[in-house]
């Protein structure tokens, strides 16, 4: 094993829960030396990714330069508040906050003190959204009018999730991916209507839809859903203008098919998180990203403002649910 | 009460045993050409039909006759026609419907039934006062797929349905102004495409509670009339806490190899059906060949069925069904103008 090099960046995954699994092999990707500390499931996360294990989240600190904050949303502020107070940049797990004040704070904070925080909407870094972005702004669908976009999978394992009081819910959890893409690709948000539908045991099955309108007066609809046991994950797009229209479905695959003989003895199914082994990693890309932020001072592609706007956003759908109205942005 | 049974009783020939005296009413509609045409070509029909406007672009053999007003279409016969197919612009469907009623004729009107709900309910009336049969057309209404998502919801083969996307996609008509002229359109794209799902979700989830639109008009901005949208979200939700959206824009890029498209997308507690009535078809680089069954036909299939059979007999998608529908597109027009949902009660 050859040393590390000199500087090596020191990176510190906190919470060592599902996401962060998805995010440890961007880390190492990146170069970084890889640090953990988790209250639950870090001996195992350790083993796996070769992280330094930490006691405690100042001792964290204090042996990073940057920290991966993947524990569940309602401790994202202390902690991120916990890792700008001590000088380190942060990469957050969406969303930034529950509450929009929190989000604003967290980026205020951030500013105040000189340091990163980058929101990780990770679909920001999936190749087709990411290539549906650039045609948008080289005109290659004109002036975009109606956007559909949708977000179908598991309900994620952890029963925090099914907690709308923790979580946020479908549409702060799941569907915020979408509500971010659709600003955008179209621009801020002016007005938001939405309404949830809920079976099951502490709702199981959920499903959302939300219809917002921009400030440049495209339209968009966004449309969630935790489904039936077993569900693949599956995320489709389609992005109409005066000028084209672009379309994808993930179940279009990604370029490797298997029949129905081979399917059966293959896993599959009750995914709460997409299978991005076809494609270049999109949490690679994002850490990369992040990194280069750090390194060269790039803007990042997805900043702290966007994170708060999305929270936002999500606010305002859940608003909608609550009171039946159209809620203004 | 004279009815259209015994209007026909009193005729020389009986229906059942002659071909059915079918008026054609305006050449307006972009599908009127294609139920012109298919009706030519039936042994059983003897086609008038009128094009008033002078488009001059529907054919029909020398079997069948195109005359210069609606009045010469229905004095074509001196019994009278069996029946009528309305394919006006919409805002004249009202008119010619209650002619056809008037006389004793039953009726295929194109949907939307009418440009307001006051309309369709006068045409739902008089055609149940005359005794005549009124149905909408709906050709999606039979398309297999479509009969197969009815079959699965009833039999439950996806649990109970808990939200349904549903897309009507096309070009905006060409050669047709009116479709986006709102004086004889009654809108745009909500008026023109919100329907065709509105009528599928109605024959299997029944009405909705409220109805909550947003449109815009930035798809084919350069050809479409003032006020009418081009682009539209329709969301509806149902009593039982269902919630469909409809996507009725006019987005399909002006170029594409086929007009547009139906999808709808029904999520159950026990999985996902998507239905694509109009999925079938050869691909190749710009080229889309359909195959599929031909809805239009299947559509008046079941009409010229019902006609044969009488008043008494029923036939769907009704004139009841293009009401509902109608009241679907008032709420969603009514909720443009307010920003927020209409409860249908309330309209």
């Amino acid at each position: 094993m050859t040393a590390p090099p000199v500087g090596r960046l020191c990176a510190g995954i906190i919470g060592t829960g599902g996401i962060s699994r998805a995010h440890a092999p961007g880390w190492i990707d990146a170069g970084a030396e890889l640090h953990a500390f988790s209250l639950e499931g870090a001996e195992a996360f350790a083993e796996q990714f070769g992280a330094i294990l930490h006691d405690d989240l100042d001792e964290l600190l204090a042996a990073v330069d940057v920290v991966d904050v993947c524990t569940p949303t309602p401790s994202h502020p202390g902690i991120v508040h916990q890792a700008l107070d001590a000088g380190r940049d942060v990469v957050c797990e969406k969303p930034l906050a529950l509450r929009a004040q929190d989000a604003r704070d967290l980026v205020e904070h951030a500013e105040r003190a000189g340091r990163l925080l980058f929101p990780a909407h990770v679909v920001r870094f999936f190749p087709q959204y990411a290539a549906a972005k650039q045609a948008i702004e080289r005109g290659a669908i004109g002036t975009p009018a109606v956007l559909r976009f949708e977000r179908t999978g598991a309900m994620p394992r952890q029963p925090w999730f099914a907690d709308e009081s923790r979580s946020g819910g479908i549409v702060m959890d799941q569907m915020i991916h979408d509500l971010d893409q659709a600003i955008w690709m179209a621009g801020p948000v002016t007005s938001v209507f939405a309404q949830q539908n809920r079976r099951g045991e502490d709702g199981s099955l959920r499903t959302a839809h939300v219809a917002l309108t921009h400030e440049g007066g495209a339209i968009s609809h966004c449309r969630g859903l935790w489904g039936a046991p077993g569900t693949v994950f599956r995320y489709t797009f389609s992005l109409a203008g005066d000028g084209g229209r672009l379309e994808y479905d993930s179940a279009s695959g990604d370029g490797v098919s298997w029949d129905e003989v081979a399917i059966a003895g293959r896993s599959s199914g009750g995914d709460y998180l997409p299978d991005v082994s076809g494609m270049a990693s999109p949490y690679a890309l994002e850490i990369r990203d992040a990194v280069a932020t750090l390194e060269t001072g790039s803007a990042p592609r997805v900043s702290g403002a966007d994170g708060v706007t999305a929270v936002e956003v999500a606010l305002a759908a859940l608003e909608s649910i609550a009171t039946g109205r159209r809620i203004a942005c | 009460m004279l009815t259209a049974d015994d209007q026909v009783a009193d005729r020389p020939e009986h229906a059942a045993d002659r071909p059915l005296r079918i008026a054609l009413l305006s050449c307006a509609h972009t599908h009127a050409a294609g139920y012109a045409s298919l009706l030519d070509a039936r042994e059983d029909v003897d086609l008038v039909v009128s094009d008033p406007d002078g488009f001059g672009d529907v054919h029909v053999s020398e079997r069948s006759r195109i005359v210069g007003s609606h009045e010469e279409a229905l004095d074509a016969w001196s019994h009278g026609p069996d029946a009528v197919v309305v394919t006006s612009a919409n805002a004249h469907h009202r008119d010619l419907v209650l002619e056809a009623a008037r006389r004793g004729a039953h009726v295929l009107c194109e949907k939307p039934l009418a440009t307001t709900v006051a309309d369709a309910e006068q045409m739902v009336e008089a055609c149940r006062e005359a005794g005549v049969l009124l149905m909408t057309a709906f050709p999606v209404h039979f398309a297999p797929q479509v009969a197969s998502l009815r079959e699965a919801v009833a039999r439950g083969s996806i649990g109970e349905v808990v939200g349904v996307t549903g897309t009507n996609n096309g070009k905006l008509p060409t050669g047709r102004d009116w479709f986006t002229d709102v004086e004889l359109s009654g809108g745009g794209a909500l008026v023109d495409h919100t329907v065709h799902i509105a009528q599928i979700l109605d024959s299997v989830f029944g009405e909705p509670q409220t109805v909550h639109a947003v449109t815009n008009r930035i798809l084919f901005a350069d050809r479409a009339g003032d006020g009418a949208e081009t682009g539209g979200l329709v969301t509806l939700t149902y009593p039982d806490g269902l919630v469909a959206t409809i996507d009725c824009s006019w987005s399909q890029p002006a170029d594409a190899p086929t007009w547009g498209g139906v999808t709808i997308q029904a999520v159950g507690t026990q999985g996902l059906l998507a239905v694509d009535p109009f999925s079938q078809h050869v691909g190749g680089f710009d080229q889309w060949l359909p195959y599929g069954a031909n809805l239009d036909e299947l559509m008046l299939d079941a009409f010229l069925d019902a006609v044969r059979q009488g008043s008494g007999s029923d036939v769907e998608p009704s004139g009841e069904a293009g009401l509902r529908t109608v009241k679907i597109v008032a709420a969603a027009q009514e909720s443009v103008r307010t920003g927020q949902p209409v409860a249908l009660a309330d309209l």
